[in-house]
């Protein structure tokens, strides 16, 4: 006896006049379970922080935006990889390495077109997968994982003799801190409103959600799915790209040892942010929140001494929970 | 069965099942308003009672609540004659409410007696396949399906999967049996085979409620009728001597007006059709199509009908043969090109391939025709809202529903979404729809077919599929009868529903 979700009469409706002008957290507030987590984060940071010594400095601060941009940007990516039904990217972080490479290797050339080129690279080697899943309903986890190896031995062959070092000092750029913030913290939050008029705001954003929410009847209605899909990937591959030349100048080579935890990094913050994994649904604010969230847990963590097992494991849990919390949220607005 | 054989000891036998499922002045409302607000209706056991009503009258409320997926804000449920608390589908389940609808719940891998096993309250931790197979076996003797248990399910047909689930209903002891539009999918003779199993199971003491848009049926297979309106009952009728009118009547308190014909005169073809087959479906079909008209193509399930509308569509890569439109070729398998030259198609399959569920209206209505509303890519708000106020007027949809999800709206509604998505757009040439009327009330297949007949005056080739004899007639200019994958016939306003009836049950085809 399982039924599709109620269907409620026509006369029944409750008229919803919900602006969709003001995205994100700031409109459902409270009334979306899915923000509560948000909340009790928040709740859980100051209480914990406050009993966790150098949580509260400004040094501390810094260090936390800094990861909060790096993660940030690589899950604003994978942001649109969701929402246009792509599920997620499994080789974020290889991807970043790689470009990362590209970027310190090019910086000879000055820091704009080190940057071009990275982003470029990126975004052709992601664009082909988002083409590839778009046009014939490849497996975006197979494919994912098969190009992060790819990318991998790219990466390795790149740093085999010695890590990638930089070939100038143009770099140093992207560690400036303005205003006492890292460039890194302005180059998220100008990201996160350039994808969210991306999002709302373009032909390809509205595709975008209609690809990921219902294929088939995107087909059907004779919109461009690949284009659409291959779209939504080329724009990921890009801002993974920026998130690789940002940690690359922050620590002056890039190797591919982190890869995976920015992977896992950047599905969380979107996860965590409420964007729905099945496609259709999300935005670039809540995964800017997403990141915050799992930024401010792994310092927290780190700064009480956790092992990595332990930090796995309570951004798992709260991944667990956002993504419970979200389908109890979607069950509720079916009824 | 046989009212001769009714001796007193059987009698007595029915009359302590009699009681059946009863409603009493049930209620609902969701926020500030009342779906439901005084429904009662009794369905004795060993009969089959028929709830009807327009969209949005109540009647998915009152079937979610049967089926525990809602509950009732005031009255009472009783089976048996005992109140009961339907908390939860489960719940339902374990008091004996069995529901089949379209959206079946069998799983086509296994086999058919291994279905029959699924959920049920015995089911053993290691199956014992050959006492599954005779329990499968008397369960489809009971209904009258001719099919061995061994069988898997993928391999039948939907009506008798539809079958299956009845079966499997039985299996259960369900004392109640509640069908939701199950013949919406079926063709003619897959029809009587679930009538016949429904009669069946009733004949073993069931309560059997049959919720229905196909009038026909409920008069000839129901034994009563409880007809609701604006969340209230208003007649309960026995359907002896019943007439279809009757039960249109009360739905609407008045008789739909027929939607006028075109002229017969006609413009050049605009849509040429050549040798066109898609393997396995249809076999070379060659017609020509002009503008300001509507085609209606014919057929039951699996006659290659709807498929016609689906390969013109672009959906079927492997088709051969030409399709020309106004002088340009179509491509073949490639939808998105397909509507870009500026023909569209509208699914027969609304939730599965039709609309975006948890958008808005307007976004439905909009989102193929974003190119228009955009400069350089972006997005114009005002042109939107313009647009979307005006394609909805053109879809008879209330302003005020522009920014509700779909999935909140009647089916009704959704249809005319789905419908309004491809009216009122200059780029549509051609306008294909499989079933566009299906699971709509009389009230909005008027309304629907209004909106047809209006887009065709305005120059646009409208071409349908539809299983419903009476929407072929009414509705359609040129109906082409379809049978095994050819025409059998195609008739210029002269269709008539014995000839239509008999073409698509039995017609040859010509090559």
């Amino acid at each position: 006896m399982t039924r599709a979700a109620p269907e409620q009469s026509a006369s029944v409706t409750v008229e919803r006049n919900a602006d969709d002008r003001l995205p994100g957290l700031l409109r459902t507030g409270l009334r979306d379970p899915g923000n509560w987590v948000l909340f009790a984060v928040l709740v859980v940071a100051i209480i914990v922080g406050a009993s966790t010594p150098r949580f509260f400095t400004i040094e501390n601060a810094k260090a936390i935006c800094a990861s909060t941009g790096t993660i940030g940007i690589a899950a604003l990516g994978v942001t649109l990889i969701m929402v246009c039904g792509g599920l997620a990217s499994l080789a974020v972080g290889e991807t970043a390495a790689v470009s990362g490479m590209v970027f310190l290797t090019m910086l000879g050339h000055g820091l704009v077109p080190a940057l071009l080129a990275a982003t470029l690279a990126a975004a052709v080697v992601t664009g082909i997968q988002g083409w590839v899943i778009g046009a014939w309903r490849a497996n975006p986890i197979i494919l994912t994982i098969a190009v992060g190896s790819i990318l991998t031995a790219v990466g390795a062959r790149m740093s085999s003799t010695k890590a990638v070092a930089p070939a100038s000092e143009a770099f140093e750029h992207l560690n400036k801190t303005p205003l006492g913030v890292p460039v890194v913290v302005f180059a998220l939050l100008g990201l996160t409103v350039l994808v969210q008029l991306l999002m709302s705001g373009t032909r390809l954003g509205r595709l975008m959600y209609a690809v990921g929410e219902n294929r088939a009847a995107a087909v059907a209605a004779g919109l461009p799915v690949a284009w659409t899909v291959a779209c939504g990937f080329v724009v990921a591959g890009a801002l993974m790209a920026i998130s690789g030349a940002f940690s690359a100048a922050s620590s002056h080579t890039i190797t591919l040892e982190g890869a995976n935890q920015l992977t896992f990094n950047a599905i969380a913050a979107v996860l965590a942010g409420g964007t729905s994994i099945a496609g259709g649904f999300g935005s670039a604010t809540r995964t800017l929140f997403g990141a915050l969230m799992i930024a401010t847990i792994s310092d927290l963590l780190l700064l009480r001494g956790a092992e990595v097992g332990t930090q796995t494991l309570v951004k798992g849990l709260l991944v667990l929970v956002v993504v419970l919390l979200g389908h109890v949220r979607s069950r509720r607005s079916r009824t | 069965m046989n009212p001769e054989t009714s001796h007193p000891a059987t009698r007595a036998g029915r009359s302590e099942r009699s009681a059946g499922l009863e409603l009493r002045s049930v209620q609902r409302s969701f926020g500030p308003i009342r779906a439901v607000s005084d429904v009662s209706m009794a369905v004795a056991g060993g009969s089959i009672h028929a709830l009807c009503g327009h969209n949005g009258a109540g009647k998915s409320t009152v079937v979610n609540m049967i089926c525990g997926l809602l509950q009732p804000d005031g009255g009472e449920i009783l089976i048996d004659g005992e109140v009961v608390s339907l908390h939860s589908t489960y719940e339902a389940q374990r008091l004996g409410i069995a529901l089949v609808d379209q959206e079946l719940s069998v799983i086509p891998t296994l086999t058919v007696a291994e279905n029959l096993m699924l959920g049920s309250v015995d089911e053993p931790l290691l199956l014992h396949r050959r006492r599954l197979r005779a329990h499968a076996q008397d369960l489809l003797d009971r209904i009258g399906l001719r099919c061995s248990p061994d069988m898997l399910l993928g391999d039948l047909s939907i009506g008798e999967r539809q079958l299956v689930e009845i079966a499997r209903a039985l299996g259960r002891g369900a004392k109640v049996l509640l069908l939701d539009e199950p013949t919406a999918t079926l063709s003619a003779p897959e029809i009587e085979l679930v009538f016949s199993a429904v009669r069946a199971t009733a004949a073993q003491g069931c309560a059997v409620i049959f919720v229905s848009h196909r009038l026909g049926e409920v008069i000839e297979l129901c034994d009563r009728v409880t007809i609701v309106r604006d969340g209230l009952t208003v007649a309960t009728l026995s359907t002896d001597g019943l007439h279809a009118d009757e039960i249109v009547r009360h739905m609407l308190g008045e008789l739909p007006a027929p939607v006028a014909k075109a002229p017969s005169d006609r413009a050049e073809p605009s849509l040429v059709v050549d040798h066109l087959t898609t393997p396995g479906l249809f076999e070379d079909l060659s017609f020509e199509v002009s503008r300001g008209r509507i085609y209606a193509f014919a057929g039951q399930v699996g006659s290659g009908a709807s498929e016609v509308l689906r390969a013109l569509a672009g959906l079927y890569p492997a088709t051969s043969g030409s399709v020309v439109l106004d002088g340009t070729p179509l491509p073949v398998g490639r939808p998105g090109a397909t509507r870009r030259h500026g023909v569209a198609f509208a699914s027969s399959d609304r939730k599965g391939e039709g609309l975006f569920l948890t958008k808005d209206v307007r976004s439905n209505l909009l989102v193929s025709r974003l190119r228009a509303l955009s400069s350089l890519g972006v997005l114009r708000r005002r042109r939107m809202a313009t647009v979307g106020a005006e394609v909805a007027r053109s879809a008879g949809i209330a302003p005020g529903r522009l920014r509700t999800p779909v999935q909140q709206l009647s089916g009704g509604n959704q249809q005319k979404v789905l419908v309004g998505r491809n009216l009122a757009d200059p780029t549509v040439r051609v306008l294909l729809l499989d079933e566009p009327t299906r699971g709509v009330d009389v009230g909005g297949r008027g309304a629907i077919h209004q909106l047809l007949r209006e887009t065709a005056v305005t120059g646009v080739a409208v071409l349908f599929a539809s299983t419903e004899l009476d929407e072929l007639i009414e509705l359609a200019d040129t109906v082409v009868t379809m049978r095994e994958g050819r025409v059998v016939a195609v008739y210029d306003g002269d269709a008539t529903e014995a000839g239509v009836l008999s073409d698509i049950t039995h017609g040859e085809g010509v090559a």
